[in-house]
């Protein structure tokens, strides 16, 4: 008996080591593709991306000092293969290079913009789940009824409304109109100190954020709501209520479990959505983070810190979608066998 | 299939048929909106001047019809472009499994781990300006969603006693893919095609509002938008009106796609 019970825990161990390592094994070809693609950006413009840089249209004309550091830089006048592992060589080190714009090393760059994005994203993150999670068991609850109906019909506008549509919108609106909220930046100049500069500081945050929440609550709102919806007309939850508990317990603490799993699955993708919102966020509110470098980046063709990002983004979405994964076979053994 | 779709379906219908129309009325409204009146810079919305003027004086309701046609286009063309080459390949990974879907799933995978946006604006920027470039940045970055919808479809598809039943009658596999599978996939391909021109339109007004999408003078809905930013103080309309065609043009079409959605699972399911 208690050897049998044993023998079980064990092969369930051994299928979740099995599980992560198919899971880790996957992943490497993918890191590999990522690598290749980036590699592949810099060499999309006709030609190389020197003679991009001086042609007439980019508008932006580029000394030959530049063109023959880049051509140093990217050993563009060597084979392609030899290209390729040179780059190959520079990531596994960590190397992204310099910036062609200041000279300071591309980490440094990304580290310094890193917190205003962190912040900007984790908020509208932490909203998005906040709002979507609650409307999807509501309207999972009664599937068709009034609030399903209704909710629906406002989120689908919402996913439908263009972002910087709507950050013109709220800015003329509340910014110039209402004098309620400041325009852009990410505190007022000179910022006030204490108490005070953090007001300051989360009234210049409130905005971007809600403007990198709204679009993404369809999304996770419906996917709350369809497995609330399944759960709720299945045999565990009719017992729930049966047992006594009030319709709210029925489905936060048991139909809503039955959502979670998906949900926390998709969380991974999440992350290059955030980033492109933040790319056009952060330009219309001078928000000096990850997605304005890239923009700022790619304006200048500041080639290293748009590969150096391109490759950031890549792999934390990897990364991410990986953490997801095993998170999800931790908590449900079932998910261990497809892999 | 119109037959089947919900009243909300219908509605997106019209509201698409309405602004093709516009769009081939477009060229009679070139000359008003190409006008420059430098003394009527951002007037007001009035009775001359239904949305107002712009920053040039010009008529910016004849300038949203203008630009009609260039955000339709460009979204339909894109979107065509991502369908292709979405359910070419995720098509192939999901008919042929085994090695070719491991690699082809890889592909997916990796294209989807980039910020779109990102890969968007290398692409639109790094190559040549022009409605073809503008085109395929778009088409080229966003068909793995495509990609992974067709594959699950053939999939799902190929277990179907009908292609079953075809491959045991000694059908080749090019027989089952195109007179039983294809048909077959002619839904989902229209709910994809939908859903990806009202992204395609997303795509390009997000282009051209940054400044690296159609070169000038071209102007969609989106590269009229890039001018409200600069008189977000005085002229709330500059942002105002091409922002709602843009978002009643992307709303029609997001609904035509989940009403077909809606109407063909329901369908499948009876």
């Amino acid at each position: 008996m208690v050897g049998q019970t044993q023998r079980v825990r064990r092969s369930g161990e051994e299928e979740l080591t099995r599980f992560l390592l198919r899971r880790i094994a996957l992943a490497v070809p993918t890191l590999f593709g990522i690598v290749v693609v980036v590699f592949l950006l810099v060499h999309l413009a006709p030609g190389s991306p020197a003679s991009a840089l001086g042609s007439a249209e980019s508008g932006r004309r580029v000394s030959a000092a530049a063109r023959a550091e880049l051509r140093h830089l990217y050993g563009l006048d060597r084979p392609l293969p030899e290209r390729f592992v040179r780059w190959l060589g520079r990531v596994a080190r960590f190397d992204l290079g310099e910036s062609f714009v200041d000279r300071r090393p591309v980490s440094e760059r990304i580290r310094e913009a890193l917190p205003a994005t962190l912040a900007l994203n984790g908020l509208a993150l932490f909203f998005t789940l906040a709002i979507a999670i609650p409307i999807g068991v509501a309207a999972g609850g009664r599937p068709e009824g009034p609030f399903d109906r209704g909710s629906a019909v406002v989120l689908f506008a919402l996913y439908s409304t263009p972002v910087f549509w709507a950050a013109l919108l709220v800015q003329t609106l509340l910014c110039v109109k209402l004098g309620w909220l400041p325009l852009y930046g990410v505190s007022s100049d000179p910022a006030p100190a204490g108490f005070a500069g953090l007001a300051d500081r989360l009234a210049h945050l409130a905005l971007p954020v809600t403007c990198l929440t709204y679009g993404s609550l369809a999304f996770f709102a419906r996917l709350v709501r369809s497995g609330v919806a399944e759960a709720r007309a299945q045999d565990f939850v009719t017992a729930a209520l049966a047992r006594g508990l009030s319709r709210r317990q029925a489905l936060w603490r048991h139909a809503f479990r039955n959502a979670l799993l998906p949900l926390v699955t998709l969380l991974g993708l999440l992350l290059p959505g955030l980033l492109s919102g933040s790319v056009i966020v952060e330009r219309i509110f001078a928000w000096p983070g990850l997605g304005r470098l890239y923009f700022d980046s790619i304006l200048s063709r500041d080639y290293p810190v748009v590969l150096g990002l391109s490759l950031l983004g890549g792999v934390a979405t990897l990364a991410a979608t990986l953490a997801a994964d095993v998170a999800a076979a931790l908590v449900d053994p079932r998910l261990r066998e497809s892999g | 299939m119109i037959r089947r779709l919900p009243a909300s379906g219908r509605v997106a219908l019209s509201v698409v048929a309405l602004l093709w129309l516009v769009a081939a009325i477009s060229p009679l409204f070139a000359g008003r909106a190409s006008e420059i009146r430098l003394e009527d810079r951002l007037r007001a919305p009035s009775l001359a001047h239904p949305f107002g003027t712009d920053d040039l004086g010009r008529d910016l309701a004849a300038r949203v019809v203008v630009a009609t046609p260039i955000s339709l286009t460009i979204g339909l063309v894109a979107a065509a472009v991502s369908l292709s080459v979405g359910f070419g390949i995720g098509g192939a990974a999901g008919y042929f499994g085994g090695a070719t879907d491991l690699l082809l799933s890889r592909l997916i995978e990796v294209v989807l781990c980039f910020p779109v946006l990102f890969l968007l604006l290398a692409l639109a920027a790094f190559l040549p300006p022009s409605p073809t470039t503008v085109v395929l940045a778009i088409g080229l970055t966003t068909w793995p969603s495509d990609a992974r919808y067709a594959r699950a479809e053939i999939l799902k598809a190929k277990s179907l006693d009908y292609a079953r039943a075809a491959k045991a009658a000694g059908a080749s596999p090019m027989r089952i893919l195109v007179r039983h599978l294809l048909p077959n996939a002619l839904a989902p391909l229209l709910v994809s095609a939908a859903f990806g021109v009202s992204w395609a339109i997303l795509a390009e007004a997000a282009l051209s509002f940054l400044g690296v999408g159609l070169p000038a003078p071209a102007a969609s809905w989106g590269g009229i938008l890039s001018s409200a930013p600069a008189y977000i103080e005085e002229a709330w309309w500059l942002a105002l009106f091409p922002g709602l065609a843009l978002f009643a043009t992307v709303s029609a079409y997001n609904l035509l796609a989940e009403s077909l959605r809606r109407a063909t699972t329901e369908a499948g399911g009876k």
